[in-house]
């Protein structure tokens, strides 16, 4: 079979899975980035005004994260995870390897670790903040949710975004790492195509050109929000 | 200036303030106020404690002791192990929506235009109806000669014009009194005097304003009352004329010999 | 509850993985320095088809996950293993290490090629005229003036890629070779005793960032000696 039959959407085609692949590569990555947000903020947060054992636990976490190979991040909660509910289970009577649900892993995963690079570019950009808006917005009566939704956070999102959008181009790039556990992302489904055809040089290089398609429009639309927010900027 | 009649009530009131960073005490002391319409010029040397005065009295600086009025309501206190903290937040914010700040650095926020400046705490704070915010920022805005800026970013102004738009900020609230921190010391030369020109304007409206400046002139020819400060004390207080004509204190004629 | 035999073994048996991943780490790092230094000066002075091949060179190794490149290169290129052995370079692909280290060379070049770019840019012009109105010929300027004022405004991030190069060396393990991530994996899956293991390999990969860290900061230090902090003069006696 040529190719183009072998990546296409025909009979013995593989076009459609790996098309449905890369969009769960895409779906992991969204939901490993918002969890790393979460992370990151909460880890920036306690950097900034926590009290000392909350700062020494985020920097920790950053240190950490940011100095382990992110593939022994996931062995960790892929097998470790695993373990710990195999112990739970075994409490109840259960005996065996759980298996944890792949797709949570990899978000997991990929929030623990994005988080901790999240963490820096929100501190950073919290650090950048103008003290005297936030003084102007006190003096107006603004209470501190308001203050916060209204001028903390887009100042700080504004600043932030050039950061973000390189931390998310990594967890993309990252996610191919998910294919370890199983999960059929897009990896995964062109590593099942090259066994199965034999051909695994035109699996890759057609995995590669998704990836490639991906990380180029998220440049694009980062690209386009950083020109959106940066209105307003001398 | 006519000044207002002694009968009116005061707009705002400090009592016997005291504020200190660390071991220095900045306020020492300051007893202070405002009756409604009147302008009071506050001049003093650079750490003479006038800025912290106005940062205190909507509470940007928290007083050790003394007392805050605005209007008829004063600042409830509740006794910290270290010092004492406002009782009720609420009440801050309320009392923060009723004085109107323009500062230095005219603070303006970055990521909203200029209209969305002005109509920001009216909408959000006050919460008052939106279309009728816009109308009246749009009036404020011609009033102090910026109506073509509305739909511009702080940052694409001059700085005359930011304060200017700030100004018309403070004016969106409502307030009682306004306070000006220098409001003309991070300016060119050049663009001094159409701030002060706005601010002028708003004397004559019977605007009841503290107003922490350099500029003499406008000391001397706007305001109905000039305080002088020294190291946290009231040195001189009285109507321009008495002040600057015959100088009880010694430190008050050195200021003025070295031009303010 | 800490079992203390268990850890000194896993500690023994991932020792025998650091000189892979060392190895790994400096071979790459050499090799895609010498690839990034040839694609930046393909985009600073080539004229458009180096420029263009270097620009290609640069987004597809940046746009696409390291481990496809890896699989790409060590499972793919065996489809046409026949080829390959007829020009006498299977002998190389063949050889995972191998392959792992042309990938992480690859990649790491096109990143590095941007940060060198980006330091060369940031030269100021003043500094480039001053040499030049002193009679400096073309390549004493760039040894003397363009060379040290680039290398110390692209040091912070090329020591963040040097240790992302170390991490990125576990994705060998994908490829069958046992470094540090590859025994580490192995020991998980034969003592469920994810946890311990995980702490024990990490904290090799730890020691080797510290010690990247304090070199990227000697070597800030011996580039910009101005910004070094004042030495203390002692005051004279009058």
């Amino acid at each position: 079979m040529s190719a183009l039959t072998l990546l296409g959407f025909g009979a013995g085609g593989w076009g459609a899975a790996l098309l449905a692949a890369a969009a769960t590569t895409l779906a992991l990555a969204l939901c490993g980035f918002a969890a790393g947000a979460v992370l990151g903020a909460a880890a920036a947060a306690a950097k900034l005004s926590g009290a000392a054992p909350l700062r020494a636990l985020a920097d920790v976490y950053t240190t950490v994260l940011r100095g382990v190979p992110d593939l022994l991040v996931i062995y960790l909660l892929y097998f470790g995870g695993s373990t710990a509910l195999g112990t739970v289970a075994g409490w109840f009577g259960a005996t065996g390897f759980v298996g944890l649900p792949a797709f949570g892993v990899g978000v997991a995963a990929l929030g623990i670790i994005s988080g901790a690079y999240q963490a820096e570019v929100f501190r950073g950009a919290t650090l950048a903040l103008d003290r005297g808006q936030l003084e102007a917005a006190r003096a107006v009566g603004m209470h501190r949710g308001l203050m916060l939704r209204r001028v903390v956070a887009p100042l700080v999102a504004r600043t932030a975004l050039p950061g973000l959008g390189n931390v998310w181009q990594i967890l993309l790039k990252d996610s191919a790492l998910v294919s370890v556990t199983g999960l059929v992302e897009l990896l995964r489904q062109a590593q099942v195509g090259a066994g199965s055809t034999r051909q695994p040089f035109t699996f890759y290089l057609a995995a590669g050109a998704l990836y490639l398609a991906i990380t180029s429009l998220s440049t694009w639309g980062f690209s386009r929000a950083e020109t959106r927010a940066r209105r307003g900027l001398p | 200036m006519l000044a207002p009649s002694p009968t009116r009530p005061e707009a705002v009131a400090v009592r016997d303030l005291h504020k200190h960073f660390g071991a220095l005490e900045v306020l020492r002391g300051i007893s202070l106020s405002a009756r409604e319409g009147e302008v009071v010029a506050i001049l003093g040397s650079s750490g003479s404690g006038k800025s912290t005065l106005l940062r205190c009295i909507n509470l940007l600086e928290v007083p050790e002791a003394g007392e805050v009025v605005v209007g008829d309501e004063a600042i409830l206190w509740r006794a910290r192990s270290r010092g004492r903290v406002p009782a009720d937040a609420a009440q801050v914010d309320r009392i923060r929506s009723r004085v109107g700040m323009v500062f230095q650095s005219f603070n303006l926020w970055s990521h909203r235009t200029v209209l969305e400046n002005v109509i920001e705490a009216p909408v959000h704070v006050q919460r008052r109806p939106r279309a009728a915010c816009v109308a009246e920022a749009e009036a404020l805005l011609a009033k102090v000669g910026i109506a073509d800026k509305r739909d511009h970013y702080p940052a694409h102004l001059s700085g005359g014009q930011q304060q200017r738009a700030a100004i018309a900020r403070a004016l969106a609230m409502h307030p009682r009194v306004l306070l000006f921190d220098e409001p003309t010391s991070a300016l060119d030369p050049e663009r001094v005097a159409e701030v002060l020109r706005v601010m002028r304007a708003l004397a004559e409206e019977g605007r009841t304003m503290l107003v922490v400046t350099h500029e003499m002139a406008f000391a001397r020819d706007v305001a109905h009352r000039v305080v002088f400060l020294h190291e946290g004390r009231i040195e001189e207080d009285g109507p321009p004329d008495a002040v600057f004509g015959a100088p009880r204190s010694e430190r008050f004629r050195q200021f003025l010999a070295r031009g303010g | 509850m800490i079992d203390l035999d268990f850890l000194a073994a896993t500690v023994r048996a991932l020792l025998a993985g650091v000189p892979v991943t060392l190895g790994l780490t400096a071979g790459s790092v050499a090799c895609g320095g010498a690839l990034a230094a040839l694609a930046a000066f393909g985009r600073l002075a080539g004229g458009p088809v180096p420029d263009g091949l270097a620009r290609l060179y640069v987004f597809v190794f940046r746009g696409t996950p390291l481990l496809v490149q890896i699989f790409l290169i060590y499972y793919g290129l065996g489809q046409f293993r026949p080829s390959l052995q007829a020009m006498g370079l299977w002998g190389f692909f063949r050889e995972p290490y191998w392959c792992a280290l042309l990938a992480l060379s690859l990649n790491t070049g096109a990143y590095t090629a941007e940060i060198l770019r980006g330091g060369i840019l940031a030269v100021p012009h003043g500094a480039l005229v001053a040499g030049r109105a002193c009679g400096m010929p073309r390549l004493l300027l760039f040894r003397r003036v363009m060379l040290p004022l680039a290398a110390r405004q692209a040091l912070p991030a090329y020591g963040n890629e040097v240790i992302s190069v170390v991490k990125a060396t576990s994705l060998a393990s994908t490829i069958t070779l046992l470094e540090i991530t590859g025994i580490a994996q192995k020991l998980i899956a034969q003592s469920f005793r994810a946890l311990e293991v995980f702490l024990c390999a990490g904290a090799f990969y730890l020691a080797v960032t510290f010690v990247v860290i304090g070199l990227v900061r000697a070597a800030e230090a011996w580039l910009a000696p101005d910004l070094r902090p004042r030495p203390a003069v002692a005051p004279r006696a009058a």
